[in-house]
């Protein structure tokens, strides 16, 4: 990193040293200035679009001006509350406001909209408009998920630069020019991008809304958890909002090591099972409803004693906790059986060093081995096309099929024939971009949704890395993957042959082996599967679950729960402790932290789960006023 | 004895409960004509309401008269034309200080179209036992949808009828209340429904 130089700046009489190059907004924001902001995000390049950041600077031409593309210069004064610039930005919030329909009462993003609190904060008291206002069709529907309102739309265009400079998509524009600008989606069809959802959170105003949380509740109703996804092995850091026992609105929780505060649609939409009246809430044995206790033993009944005749089928979205249970249960009265576990890839626990999320930053090289980021691992593509389009880092795609990441003129896509990617791998030792100086190499692989051989693939870009010293990061899709690997119990047996089955999650993708003469399931919805199954426990969804996620980097984050487990519906450690006890293994903990304390001790990988978690940063506070003298 | 802004103050301590009653004081004799002048004085005072005029209302054959701005049960009113005005925006929730409004929202369709606009309240319910009548709901409404009326004789028979749902609350306004609300011009005129099909995304303005 080379050495930045510092300068001073004064903000309302407040000295801040800021490295040069540190735009003013995000100066004053150093010292708790606010200054509004519509168009201007911190991961979005600077374009300047809606002037709401008028600050009078010193020295300079005595006019007001805008702050978020302005860089901070050694000696600079500015002032946000000069008669000048308070009028200023008063003046353009009355601008914002000329076409706004002011229809906040009906507005989802009413009680938590910028434009609000900027017109109270920053605005006039009153309006001077009586004049008609614009008026658009209202809502129009840009996707399934996604509402436009046109008529409360500032065209501060961080919708479409987030399309254009963070996903890489093409599907959202600003039709028409001057005061004519609307954002349309291309041709009108519906997005269809797999990140479209950020910009629901990016808009300043109510313009993009989510159709799912649509007139649910308003924000002020709602109680939030600092959570994890659980669809993807990313880990990416989600809020999980909460009304009256449903859970009806996911949004990003910004971690810069990890996201960035993007989260792909399936993060953010995919919720609705947990809300779905027709869930699972009470044990019922060959069809019937029954107790805890009858319906544990029953599968403890079916289940003890069968040694390989046993198969185990687990979901990717495993917790450790459970893993943990499962080993111990495996290791005991459960030794022998064959343990399956859905939607993961093929690849080994990693060894070694591993390249970190946020490394991927400050690569020189990337090369992606066998993998759909797009869809497999969402957010780590985004973190590509960042280093790819802001930081210049040169990247080598090894897929037989088209990628996003093509859309980059300079992405060099090696087609491979499927299963012939560790011999391209080999290839590139030569290539001429891994020997031009400067930067580190990253290299991630995925096992080419099984077409891949794993071992081999994972041997050649060790062999790469080990040449071009770069930094490896295995691709995992399963959500706790890794933490599974790591417990030995993500297994890879096929269930063939099995006479009791297991179903931890839902059934089987492959379907129910015809041999099963026993099938116990554990699964938050009922499904057609579930028709000849002996037992069926209800299960936690992934909002009423705690415990905690190994990402694929190998960082363990806490699951928390947005909604109450209410009986009869049981935590998923307490199910698994009873069944145990029910199979001969007396596991007695009394809750989930005596799990996390053994299992952190027992196991290396999972040393964090002993930490406390780290507590959430406090909020800057927000001085608005000048310093005193 | 007159303190310096001449206020007269018995000098005689207040006493606590327990502390007895002061003796008499002395040089006072007990004497038959005294008490009997003392209890025809008391006859006296009796006597003479009988003549004054009558201030009890018999209650409930009799009511007393309430102010206009009375805040009674609530009622949720409707436009001239039938739709609902309750736009389920929760603001009478979000300035309730008891937390008694619960507004769960739906959003209209040309199919069923309930409140003009975009946005209705599926759920309207007050917990009748909780509020306290303090007329912040009235006041949050942007659309003037609900009022508080003059009924207050709101006793019931179990806990659940308390909680009035939007049926109920929905109940006609008295006729005068209604004309009184109309007349102080704080009504908004009815709007009209959103335009079917709406707009296609030109730009179109109100006349």
């Amino acid at each position: 990193m080379p050495d930045v130089k510092m300068v001073n700046v004064t903000i309302d009489g407040h000295v801040v040293t800021v490295p040069d190059g540190t735009l003013v907004v995000e100066a004053a924001k150093l010292v708790g200035i606010e200054i509004p902001v519509f168009c201007y995000h911190h991961k979005l390049d600077p374009v300047g679009a809606c002037r709401m950041c008028l600050v009078e600077i010193s020295p300079g031409p005595p006019v007001a001006q805008a702050g978020c593309i302005r860089p901070v210069a050694d000696g600079m004064v500015v002032k946000t509350q000069s008669a000048m610039a308070v009028q200023a930005r008063a003046d353009i919030l009355e601008f914002e406001l000329v076409n706004h329909p002011l229809d906040c009462p009906v507005c989802d993003k009413g009680g938590e909209c910028p434009l609000q609190d900027f017109t109270f904060r920053h605005g006039y008291p009153t309006s001077r408009i009586d004049g008609p206002r614009l008026h658009f069709q209202k809502p129009i529907p840009l996707s399934p998920n996604i509402a436009l309102d046109r008529e409360r739309c500032v065209l501060c265009y961080r919708c479409t630069r987030y399309y254009d400079e963070v996903a890489w998509e093409q599907e959202l524009t600003v039709a028409e020019r001057g005061v004519h600008s609307v954002i349309a989606s291309q041709f009108d069809q519906p997005l269809t991008s797999n990140f479209s959802g950020n910009i629901i959170d990016l808009c300043p105003v109510g313009a993009l809304t989510s159709r799912l949380w649509r007139f649910e509740s308003r924000p002020w109703d709602l109680h939030h958890t600092p959570s994890v996804c659980s669809k993807c092995a990313v880990g990416c850091n989600v809020t999980l909002w909460q009304r009256r026992g449903q859970l009806v609105r996911v949004t990003s929780r910004e971690n810069d090591d990890i996201d960035e505060g993007w989260i792909c649609d399936r993060g953010r939409f995919d919720y609705t099972d947990v809300n779905d009246p027709a869930r699972l809430r009470v044990p019922a044995v060959h069809g019937s409803k029954t107790t805890w206790a009858v319906a544990l033993n029953t599968v403890a009944d079916g289940i003890k004693g069968k040694g390989s005749k046993l198969g185990i089928s687990l979901p990717q979205d495993l917790t450790n906790e459970e893993a943990f249970l499962f080993r111990r249960l495996l290791d005991g009265p459960l030794r022998g059986a064959k343990v399956k576990m859905h939607g993961r890839t093929a690849l080994p626990a990693p060894s070694g060093e591993q390249l970190m999320i946020k490394d991927i930053d400050d690569a020189r090289v990337i090369i992606i081995v066998a993998s759909d980021t797009e869809n497999d691992v969402p957010i780590v593509n985004l973190r590509v096309k960042k280093a790819v389009s802001k930081r210049g880092a040169k990247l080598i795609v090894i897929h037989p099929d088209a990628v996003d990441l093509d859309r980059h003129r300079e992405t060099v896509h090696i087609r491979n024939q499927p299963g012939e990617a560790a011999a391209e791998v080999r290839k590139l030792a030569d290539h001429e971009l891994l020997h031009e100086p400067g930067g580190p190499v990253a290299i991630l692989y995925g096992d080419g949704r099984g077409s891949e051989d794993a071992a081999g693939l994972v041997a050649a870009c060790t062999e790469l890395a080990a040449k071009v010293g770069a930094k490896l990061m295995p691709l995992y899709r399963g959500t706790n993957e890794r933490g599974s690997l790591e417990l030995g119990v993500a297994g890879w047996d096929s269930l063939d042959g099995v006479e009791a089955l297991l179903s931890w999650g839902p059934p089987p993708t492959a379907g129910v082996p015809a041999s099963v003469k026993f099938h116990a399931v554990w699964d938050h919805l009922p499904r057609p599967e579930h028709q000849n199954a002996s037992v069926v426990l209800p299960a936690t969804s992934f909002a009423e679950r705690q415990g905690s996620y190994t990402n694929l980097e190998g960082r363990v984050q806490f699951l928390r729960p947005a909604v109450d487990a209410e009986a009869p519906l049981k935590e998923s450690w307490d199910v698994l402790c009873e069944l145990a006890a029910a199979l001969g293994l007396p596991l007695d903990y009394v809750g989930i932290f005596p799990i996390q304390r053994e299992a952190a001790k027992a196991f290396p990988a999972l040393a964090a789960l002993a930490q406390p978690p780290s507590p959430e940063p406090e909020p800057v506070p927000v001085l608005m006023g000048p310093a005193r003298p | 004895m007159a303190d310096e802004n001449g206020n007269d103050h018995d000098p005689t301590p207040l006493r606590r409960p327990g502390e007895g009653v002061p003796p008499k004081p002395e040089g006072e004799k007990p004497s038959i004509a005294g008490d009997v002048a003392a209890l025809a004085g008391g006859l006296k005072t009796t006597l003479s309401e009988f003549f004054k005029p009558v201030v009890t209302t018999m209650y409930p054959e009799e009511k007393t008269p309430r102010s206009e701005r009375y805040r009674g049960r609530h009622y949720l009113r409707r436009y001239d034309n039938g739709l609902e005005r309750c736009i389920g925006c929760e603001l009478c929730a979000a300035a309730c200080p008891v937390g008694c409004i619960l507004v769960i929202a739906a959003e209209n369709t040309d199919e069923k179209r309930v409140s003009p606009g975009e946005r209705y309240a599926k759920t309207y319910e007050i917990n009748m036992l909780r509020c306290i009548f303090c007329g912040y709901c009235e006041e949050a409404c942007p659309v003037q949808a609900i009022v508080l009326g003059p009924e207050y004789e709101l006793s019931d028979t179990s806990r659940e009828k308390f909680i009035y749902t939007k049926e109920k609350l929905l109940e006609p306004l008295p006729p005068d209340v209604e004309a009184r609300l109309n007349a102080k011009g704080t009504a908004v005129p009815t709007p009209a429904p959103l335009p079917n099909p709406p707009p296609q995304g030109g730009r179109e303005t109100t006349p």
